[in-house]
């Protein structure tokens, strides 16, 4: 039995397939994350209350268009290949909004080593991290490992928003550093970042094919449609065992 | 002979590789070999290792190796574990490091050859996966623990004013 979110509209809270993310049925539908911070909102999202077995337990609605992974979920990707427990490296991590979401679902056994180079960002995500105990902020540019090699381990999953030509490069050497062999990567590529001259399509195709000659086997391709334009999300393993 | 350095946020570690059971010093047979903790453990040995004795000490470690700069406390901690070079003469060992920037200077100071190739890359990537389990000292959850206090001082000294987020407006 759910409490009210809204205006007394009832709500009943289900698991999602993936592991750590879950699903309010009412009036409209949202998906969620379980509040490691009950009480507190990262970026103004609505919270919801249930009680499981007189416990109360609160979730955060994960808003898709804020969040490039929460619009792959709601698109429906085969895989997220995070949960609880992983660890993952989130290269362009902003303020945390969605680096947040990723928190929640690998919980305290998990952590997420986020990455972000701007420094106007960085001192929102550093307020978040704050809180959140299992997100290591790392203001640093994604470009060079090799200055925070101190402070990341091997992660089982890499995923990666920073939205710049080099992308494909940019996962490739991270991986390469910190990304275990057999581990996966989730990477959201806008298409008239990398180049906008050509249609979106014919970038996808490019980008994927940097990303083999990097030892990033593509195993998945969604567009992110109708939350962003001309955004594809590609999830694949790296180093795959044969 | 090749050593190996590792540098993490609890400290620095240097490792001994020696070939054992037919595990040669190969890139593909370390990959093969990375993932399994046993077998890992056999050709990867750690020599010795210098934790950082204070929050204040690590932060500045971190900033000499983010800008591939050699600290004291890293060029101590090598001279006293790496075998002794005669002045004038070539070391009979190799040093793996993961920046080659760094490399070059610790070539310069203390006269050892580096090399940062992909077998280096292989054994550091290694060394990461079994970091914990390989410094014996350690408890679960410390390194980790380590990452996270010096990921925020040394994120916190980057974004230096104001972390409050009231923001001195431009206009």
């Amino acid at each position: 039995a759910g409490k009210p979110m809204g205006r007394g509209a009832k709500v009943v809270v289900e698991p999602h397939r993936f592991k750590g993310v879950f699903v309010a049925r009412g009036k409209d539908d949202a998906l969620l994350t379980k509040n490691s911070t009950p009480g507190e909102s990262v970026y103004g999202e609505k919270r919801i209350s249930t009680e499981i077995d007189g416990e109360k337990v609160e979730y955060r609605v994960w808003n898709p268009f804020r969040s490039k992974l929460g619009a792959a979920v709601l698109g429906g990707v085969d895989n997220l290949y995070m949960e609880p427990g992983s660890k993952v490296l989130y290269l362009g991590a902003a303020s945390g909004t969605s680096v947040s979401h990723v928190s929640d679902i690998v919980g305290p056994e998990g952590c997420v080593y986020a990455v972000e180079f701007s420094h106007r960002s960085g001192r929102d995500l550093l307020n978040c991290a704050k809180k959140r105990t299992n997100i290591i902020p790392i203001i640093e540019d994604a470009r060079h490992p090799h200055k925070y090699r101190m402070l990341v381990g091997m992660v089982d999953c890499v995923f990666a928003d920073v939205a710049q030509p080099d992308q494909a490069r940019i996962v490739g050497i991270n991986a390469q550093n910190f990304l275990k062999t057999g581990g996966h990567f989730v990477i959201s590529i806008k298409a008239n970042c990398i180049d906008s001259t050509v249609e979106a399509e014919k970038v996808f195709a490019s980008e994927v094919q940097k990303l083999r000659e990097m030892d990033l086997k593509p195993e998945e391709q969604l567009t992110l449609e109708p939350y962003e334009r001309d955004h594809a999300v590609v999830i694949g393993t790296y180093r795959k065992q044969k | 002979m090749l050593y190996v350095l590792f540098e993490s946020a609890s400290g620095y570690g240097l490792f001994e590789m020696a070939e054992s059971e037919g595990i040669a010093l190969k890139k593909e047979a370390i990959q093969t070999a990375v993932t399994d903790l046993a077998r890992f453990g056999k050709i990867c040995k750690l020599k010795a290792f210098a934790p950082f004795r204070s929050a204040v000490e690590a932060l500045e470690n971190i900033n000499c190796i983010s800008e591939g700069i050699l600290h004291d406390y890293l060029r101590d901690f090598l001279e006293a574990n790496l075998p002794k070079v005669k002045p004038g003469k070539k070391a009979k060992f190799t040093l793996g490091i993961a920046d080659s920037k760094l490399g070059t200077q610790l070539s310069e100071t203390l006269n050892v050859q580096c090399e940062g190739g992909d077998l280096s890359k292989e054994i550091i990537r290694g060394i990461r996966f079994h970091f914990d389990k390989l410094i014996t000292a350690m408890r679960p959850g410390d390194y980790e623990k380590a990452q996270l206090g010096l990921s925020h001082s040394y994120s916190r000294s980057k974004v230096k004013f104001n972390v409050n987020r009231v923001d001195n407006m431009i206009i």
